[in-house]
């Protein structure tokens, strides 16, 4: 029998993982929600600021599609979770790990199949909430095209929201390895820094920079906030959480037994 | 092809495995060889199903190690080419179809469709290969584990359990197949508490209890120990009678009883004896141990022995 190489191994782990994350139902669920809620939130958001009369226009025309994304996070979280937890409170783990006792090498085929779906859908709903709420705002002759400049750079970066949690939640599910317990420390993760927003200046700044959605809307803004990080920074921030979680992960599962 | 020295063969070396504090395995060596079936038997709770985990290398030993063909499991390229396992058989996500579920594991490592379509129909699961696996019978998801095992056409099965939920023509498929995988020059490792059903499926037997080594030899070398025949014998005048037992051929054991227990000679013989003495018998009993009997002496011991060894 060759050796087969190590490329070739990857993409054997890449296949297997892909097969089972479309051969349930629960993963069809989860994306339809992910991508409609943001999609049927995002007009209402839009007609929400400009039917307030005695409010102007959104801070930042970006701002509805962005708020809209953060309804879907839940359900990306969710589907994050159960790429592990369900294969923990199955037993299905043991099975995952006999076929392919390179553990860390299974978590890594998780996350890019589940990277790439996410990232797909966000950036889709990104790009259709966007054009829903510039058609909204444009009545009031408050819209913004595409081809201004940062407008594309905001709304692609917004994208990444959906794939960030639900990277986010697989390691979380990877280290709790409980279904119910994984989505509220995922959710946890995500909201409970939001607290920082009420703190009194400078440091719900200091500190609300460091925070997932804080950054997330910060590199989806037309008009970045002036007390956070730059959107550059804010990009790293975005990308730390899910990269700390996923490195936790990486070294809690080949420590404990399966 | 050059088969290496040591193919097939599971090496289980001084393994122990601690659970806080409770051991779960404790100082384990034994060895598993190709072309026959080893039938690993313990009362529930002896440590087969840990002993199992980790020569799969699901958990790590707090000490010792477990080799297949002389390498850790978690070395192996494509483990399921060279080991097959059936841990769990309820172990299914119940929303995925029997085939997409093989067809994933056959995935990992390099295994055509074709064979994953070969062992749904090796295991008679063609029909139901399409239907999501939350809606079988433990006896469909045993067949379906088995299949899993099957997969890679591995050297080397173990399977934990499998004659759980099985109804008896599942049972009596399921004998005939491990005999064939024997045959056909496989390591076949299967786990029971059950001596009655090792007994009629497999040719070694390794015996563990509370973690530790109890036996390990062959199942006719431990049926012909217990196939043992005594006769127990009560009378008022029993050294008179051992005395004539013993000038007769055979061998007396007096008991704290008073009774004797005596082999070498049958109850007839020992009967007409003490006829022919005048001798009155109260009891005169054939005694046949049973090899569950054989089974439970080697493993209540085991127990006897921790409880003394208390502080």
């Amino acid at each position: 029998m060759s050796t087969p190489s190590l490329p070739v191994r990857a993409l054997d782990l890449l296949a297997s993982e892909w097969t089972k994350f479309r051969s349930v139902r629960s993963t069809y669920w989860s994306l339809l929600v992910a991508v409609l809620t943001p999609v049927a939130v995002s007009a209402v958001v839009a007609f929400a600021f400009t039917s307030a009369r005695n409010q102007g226009p959104p801070p930042d025309p970006l701002l509805p599609g962005v708020i809209s994304l953060e309804y879907a996070l839940i359900a990306v979280s969710v589907m994050g979770v159960l790429a592990f937890s369900a294969e923990y409170s199955t037993g299905l783990i043991r099975v995952t790990f006999t076929a392919a006792p390179r553990r860390r090498a299974v978590l890594a085929a998780k996350a890019v199949v589940l990277g790439a779906v996410t990232l797909a859908a966000g950036e889709l709903v990104a790009f259709i909430s966007f054009w829903l709420v510039q058609a909204v705002l444009a009545r009031h002759r408050q819209g913004v095209s595409l081809g201004r400049p940062g407008v594309a750079g905001a709304v692609l970066s917004a994208g990444l929201l959906l794939c960030v949690c639900a990277l986010l939640g697989l390691a979380l599910g990877a280290v709790i390895r409980h279904t119910a317990g994984g989505i509220a420390a995922t959710v946890a993760v995500i909201l409970v820094p939001g607290i920082a927003a009420l703190l009194p200046a400078p440091w719900n700044g200091r500190l609300g920079r460091f925070t997932l959605l804080d950054a997330a809307r910060q590199v989806s803004a037309l008009h970045p906030a002036t007390n956070l990080f730059s959107p550059g920074w804010s990009l790293l921030v975005l990308l730390a959480w899910p990269a700390a979680a996923l490195a936790a992960a990486a070294v809690l599962i080949t420590r404990r037994d399966a | 092809m050059h088969q290496p020295s040591g193919a097939g063969v599971i090496e289980v070396d001084r393994l122990s495995k601690r659970f806080g504090p409770v051991t779960a395995v404790d100082d384990l060596s034994f060895v598993v060889r190709p072309g026959r079936v080893t039938g690993f038997l313990g009362p529930n709770g002896a440590g087969k199903t840990t002993t199992i985990r980790v020569i799969l290398g699901l958990d790590a030993p707090t000490s010792g190690r477990a080799l297949v063909d002389g390498q850790r499991y978690d070395g192996l390229i494509r483990p399921l080419r060279q080991v097959g396992s059936l841990l769990d058989a309820t172990a299914l996500h119940a929303g995925r179809t029997a085939r997409a579920h093989l067809w994933s594991m056959a995935q990992s490592n390099g295994i055509s469709a074709h064979r994953v379509t070969e062992v749904l129909r090796l295991t008679g699961l063609e029909g139901v290969a399409r239907r999501r696996t939350g809606g079988f019978s433990l006896g469909m998801k045993q067949r379906l584990g088995i299949a899993a095992a099957m997969l890679g056409d591995p050297p080397v099965l173990m399977f934990d359990e499998p004659v759980n939920g099985l109804d008896p023509e599942g049972i009596h498929w399921i004998r005939g197949f491990f005999r064939e995988l024997a045959a056909e020059g496989r390591t076949v490792l299967v786990s029971s508490h059950l001596m009655s059903e090792m007994a009629q499926t497999a040719d070694h037997l390794v015996i563990i209890g509370r973690g530790r080594l109890l036996a390990d030899l062959p199942t006719a070398e431990l049926i012909e120990s217990s196939a043992r025949r005594d006769v127990l014998l009560r009378s008022p005048r029993a050294a008179e009678m051992a005395g004539l037992i013993a000038a007769g051929g055979g061998t007396v054991t007096p008991q704290d009883d008073g009774a004797l227990v005596v082999t070498g000679l049958d109850a007839a013989a020992i009967g007409d004896l003490a006829a022919a003495h005048g001798i009155a018998v109260h009891a005169l009993v054939p005694r046949q141990a049973s090899l569950e009997d054989a089974y439970l002496d080697l493993t209540g011991e085991s127990a006897e022995f921790r409880a003394g060894a208390m502080p």
